[in-house]
C-alpha cells in the first residue's frame, strides 16, 4: 500500500522513531529533575559541612604566664573578690612582651596585644579562682587567639594583598610565624563553642545559650500543644457529630496549617505581649507561639493515627460494657499513641527550625547569659544562626555554619526518634 | 431474716454501683467538655489572628488612608522624629512590596514547578520501587531543612556566586538580588510540589494507564495525555500551596533579599518583600503607636488574606479531586 509516495509501514516506522525518542527525552527530563533536586541537597550539606567543621577547632597561643602576686593579690588575703578585680589583661600583655622583648614601640605593642582575644583575661581569672596555689608561679597557658589570628591560621593569609585590605598587618603575620616556629601556636578543640553563651567576639561566642533557649521553648511548646492536639483529635475523630460547627473546625484547622509562620508571630506580639503583657524575649512566649503554630499539623497527624485503629477494637470494648470515653481512653488512644508521638515529634522538629515568629516577639536580643527559666530573656538556635549570619566579622561565618550543623544534628535526632518509634510500635492491623 | 439481710446488701451494692456510675458519668461529661474546648483552640487562634491584625490595621488606616496603602507606589516607612519636620510622614505604598514578593515567588516557582513536577512524574511512573524508596525521602529532606539555613546558603553562597557570574558576563547583579533569594526559595519549594503531585499521580487509577497503553501509546504519551489531565486539579492545588508558601516565606528573603523597595521586574536588582518589611519594622526599638509599627500589622493582614485565599482555593481543588476517585 502506498500513500503520498511512501509505504505506510515506513511512515509508521518514522513516527515510532520520533515517538520513542520523545519518550527517552521525557524520561531524561524526569531523571534530570530528580538529579537537580539531589544536587541542590548535596551542595547545601556539602558547603555547610565544610564551613561548619572549621569552627569545631580554635587557635590558641601558649604563653608563659607569671601569676604575679603583686598584681593578683597584693595583700595576700586570697579574697576571691579582690582576686576577681585584678588586672589579668596586664598579665597577658606582659607574657606576650616576654615572648617578644624586641617590641618596644607603643603602636607595635598595641598590635601585638591584638593577637590575643579579649576573653583571655577571663580565662586567667577563672584559672586563678579555681586554683589559687598558682599565684606566684609561672606556667605555660594556652590562651585563646583573636578571631583574625584564628582565621589566618586556619585559612592562611595571602601576603601579596595590600596590607590595608587584610585583617592582620605584616608585623602581626611575622609574629605569628615566630610563634609557630617556637611551637606556641596550636589548634585545639573549641569547647567554648559548646559551653558558652553569645558574644560580640566570634572567638568567644558559644551556642549553649541559644540551645537552652530552644530547649525551653520546645518544652513549653510540647506542654501546650500535645495535650491540646490529643484532645482536639480525639474529639474530632471519635465524638464530634457531623454538623456545620465540626466542619468549620476542620476547615479552620486545615487552613491554619498553611498560614505563614510570621503571622503567628504577629499574633504573639499583639496578644501575648501587648494584651496579656507577658515578658518579651522569653522562652515562655516563644513556646506558646510555636505551640499555636504546630497545633494544626499535630491535630491532623493525631487524627490519622486514631483513624488507623480498626473499628473492631472499639466495638469489642463497647460490647463488654465500656462507655465511649472508656473505650477511647483505655483502648483506642493507647493503641494510637505511637503514631501520635511520631506526629508530635515531627511537629516539634518543625517548631525547632522556626525563626520568623520568634523574631516578632523579641527573641532576637543579644543575650550573653544562659537562660535558666521560662521567663529569662533568651534566643533560640535558628535565631542565633540568623544573628550570626548578619554579623560582619568573617569568623562568624564558620560559626554560623557550625551552629547550623548543631541545629541539623538536633533535627536529625528528633526525626530518628520518630522513625524508631514508628518502626518499634507500628502495628499492622 | 437472713433473706432480708441479703436483700439489703444487694440494695446497698446497687446504690454503690449507682453512685459510681453517676460519678463516672459526671467525669465523662467533664472530659467531653474539656475535649470540645480543646478542639476550639484552633478556631480561637484564627479569630485571635484576625482580630489582632484587624485592630492594629484599623489604627494604621486612621493615619494612612487605605487607598494610599493599597495603590501607593512608594514605600519609605521612616517617620521623622519631630512632627513639624518636612516630610514627617513616611510613604506607605505597598505596591513595590507586592511586586517584589511576586517577583521572588515567581522565580521560585520557575525553579520549583518544573523540577518538582518532573521528579514527581519520574518517581511515580518510571523509578522502580527500590529507587523510589530511597530517593523520595531524600528529596523530602529538603522540606525539613529550617528556612534560616536556606537563607544563610542564599546569602553566603548563592548571592556572591551570581554576583561574580554577573560581573564576568558584564551584568550588574546586586548582592541582594531577587534571583538569589528566588532560586534558593525554589529549592525549598521543590518537595512541596513533588510530594503532593506524587500523591495525586499515584492516586490516578491504574485502569486509565492500561487503557492508554493498550491503545499503543508510549509511556510518556500516556502520562502527558491521560495521567496528568486526570491529576490536573491536584497538581494545580500543589502549585498553589507552593506559591502560598513562597509568598509567606520569611527567613530566606530576610537574609538574602534587600531592604529598599524598588518597583522593578529586573531579577538582578534588589527588591524587598512583605515579610521582609514586617520583620524590619518590628525588630529593634519600637514604640507601639507609630504608623511604622502599625504598618507591619497592615502588611500582616494583607499577607494573611493573600495566603488564605490561595490556601482555600488549593484545598478545595485538592479535596474535589480526591472525592472523584475514592
Amino acid at each position: 500500500m502506498r500513500l503520498d509516495g511512501r509505504h505506510l509501514s515506513e511512515r509508521i516506522y518514522d513516527s515510532l522513531k520520533r515517538r520513542h525518542s520523545a519518550e527517552r527525552r521525557f524520561r531524561a527530563m524526569g531523571l534530570g529533575a530528580v538529579g537537580l533536586a539531589l544536587l541542590a541537597l548535596f551542595t547545601l550539606f556539602g558547603t555547610l559541612g565544610l564551613k561548619g567543621f572549621e569552627a569545631i577547632e580554635q587557635t590558641a597561643i601558649t604563653l608563659d604566664v607569671t601569676f604575679d602576686p603583686a598584681v593578683i593579690d597584693p595583700a595576700g588575703t586570697r579574697d576571691p573578690v579582690i582576686m576577681a578585680q585584678a588586672d589579668y589583661l596586664g598579665l597577658v600583655k606582659s607574657a606576650l612582651r616576654d615572648q617578644f622583648p624586641e617590641v618596644t614601640e607603643r603602636s607595635d605593642k598595641k598590635e601585638l596585644n591584638q593577637l590575643i582575644s579579649s576573653g583571655a583575661s577571663f580565662e586567667l581569672q577563672d584559672l586563678v579562682a579555681s586554683d589559687p596555689t598558682l599565684i606566684g608561679l609561672t606556667r605555660p597557658v594556652a590562651l585563646i587567639a583573636s578571631d583574625d589570628v584564628d582565621m589566618a591560621v586556619k585559612k592562611g593569609i595571602d601576603r601579596s594583598t595590600p596590607s590595608d585590605s587584610r585583617r592582620l598587618s605584616d608585623k602581626q603575620l611575622d609574629w605569628l610565624a615566630l610563634l609557630k616556629q617556637r611551637d606556641r601556636l596550636n589548634v585545639q578543640f573549641n569547647t567554648r563553642f559548646f559551653t558558652m553563651g553569645d558574644s560580640r567576639e566570634p572567638e568567644l561566642a558559644g551556642i549553649l545559650g541559644a540551645f537552652m533557649g530552644s530547649l525551653l521553648s520546645l518544652g513549653v511548646c510540647f506542654l501546650m500543644s500535645f495535650p491540646l492536639a490529643v484532645l482536639a483529635a480525639v474529639y474530632l475523630e471519635e465524638f464530634a457529630p457531623k454538623n456545620r460547627w465540626t466542619d468549620l473546625i476542620e476547615v479552620n484547622i486545615n487552613n491554619l496549617a498553611a498560614v505563614p509562620s510570621i503571622v503567628f508571630g504577629l499574633l504573639g506580639l499583639a496578644f501575648f505581649l501587648n494584651v496579656l503583657v507577658l515578658p518579651r524575649s522569653a522562652p515562655l512566649v516563644g513556646g506558646m507561639v510555636l505551640a499555636l503554630m504546630t497545633l494544626p499539623t499535630m491535630i491532623i497527624s493525631s487524627r490519622v493515627a486514631l483513624k488507623a485503629v480498626p473499628p473492631s477494637i472499639r466495638q469489642a470494648a463497647l460490647a463488654i460494657g465500656a462507655s465511649p470515653i472508656q473505650t477511647v481512653g483505655h483502648h483506642v488512644l493507647p493503641l494510637a499513641m505511637p503514631g501520635i508521638m511520631t506526629g508530635t515529634i515531627i511537629g516539634m522538629a518543625r517548631a525547632l527550625g522556626e525563626t520568623a515568629p520568634l523574631l516578632m516577639i523579641g527573641m532576637v536580643a543579644f543575650i550573653v547569659d544562659i537562660p535558666k527559666s521560662f521567663v529569662d530573656p533568651a534566643t533560640a538556635l535558628p535565631v542565633q544562626i540568623f544573628l550570626w549570619a548578619d554579623s560582619p566579622e568573617r569568623a562568624f561565618e564558620e560559626r554560623t555554619a557550625a551552629a547550623i550543623l548543631v541545629l541539623l544534628v538536633f533535627l536529625v535526632c528528633m526525626n530518628a526518634i520518630a522513625v524508631i518509634l514508628r518502626r518499634k510500635f507500628e502495628i499492622k492491623w | 431474716m437472713s433473706e432480708a439481710v441479703g436483700q439489703m446488701s444487694v440494695d446497698r451494692r446497687n446504690v454503690a454501683l449507682d453512685v459510681r456510675r453517676n460519678r463516672r458519668v459526671a467525669v465523662e461529661k467533664a472530659i467531653m467538655v474539656i475535649m470540645i474546648a480543646g478542639s476550639t483552640v484552633a478556631v480561637f487562634t484564627t479569630v485571635g489572628i484576625v482580630l489582632s491584625l484587624v485592630f492594629e490595621s484599623i489604627r494604621f488606616f486612621q493615619v494612612v488612608p487605605m487607598s494610599e496603602f493599597l495603590f501607593g507606589l512608594e514605600w519609605s516607612p521612616q517617620t521623622a522624629i519631630r512632627a513639624d519636620q518636612v516630610g514627617s510622614t513616611g510613604k506607605f505604598g505597598a505596591v513595590p512590596l507586592i511586586t517584589g514578593t511576586l517577583l521572588i515567588s515567581g522565580i521560585a516557582m520557575i525553579v520549583a514547578a518544573p523540577i518538582g513536577l518532573f521528579s514527581a512524574i519520574f518517581l511515580a511512573e518510571y523509578a522502580n520501587s527500590h529507587v523510589r524508596a530511597v530517593v523520595k525521602p531524600v528529596v523530602e529532606i529538603l522540606a525539613g531543612i529550617p528556612t534560616v539555613v536556606y537563607g544563610f546558603f542564599a546569602a553566603i553562597v548563592v548571592a556572591p556566586l551570581l554576583r561574580g557570574a554577573g560581573e564576568s558576563a558584564g551584568f550588574d547583579v546586586s548582592s541582594e538580588s531577587a534571583l538569589a533569594a528566588g532560586l534558593v526559595m525554589g529549592v525549598m519549594a521543590i518537595p512541596i510540589v513533588s510530594s503532593l503531585t506524587d500523591d495525586v499521580i499515584t492516586a490516578v487509577p491504574q485502569s486509565l494507564r492500561e487503557g492508554s497503553l493498550g491503545l499503543g501509546a508510549t509511556k510518556s504519551e500516556t502520562i502527558i495525555r491521560v495521567v496528568l489531565p486526570a491529576a490536573l486539579p491536584g497538581i494545580v492545588g500543589s502549585l498553589l500551596l507552593a506559591v502560598s508558601r513562597a509568598i509567606g516565606e520569611t527567613m530566606i528573603v530576610v537574609m538574602a533579599a534587600g531592604l529598599s523597595a524598588n518597583l522593578t521586574a529586573n531579577p538582578f536588582a534588589a527588591v524587598t518583600t512583605i515579610t521582609v518589611q514586617i520583620v524590619t519594622l518590628l525588630t529593634g526599638d519600637q514604640e507601639f503607636d507609630s504608623p511604622k509599627t502599625l504598618a507591619a500589622f497592615a502588611l500582616g493582614l494583607l499577607l494573611f488574606f493573600i495566603t488564605l485565599i490561595l490556601n482555600v482555593i488549593a484545598l478545595t481543588v485538592v479535596k474535589k479531586y480526591r472525592e472523584q476517585y475514592e
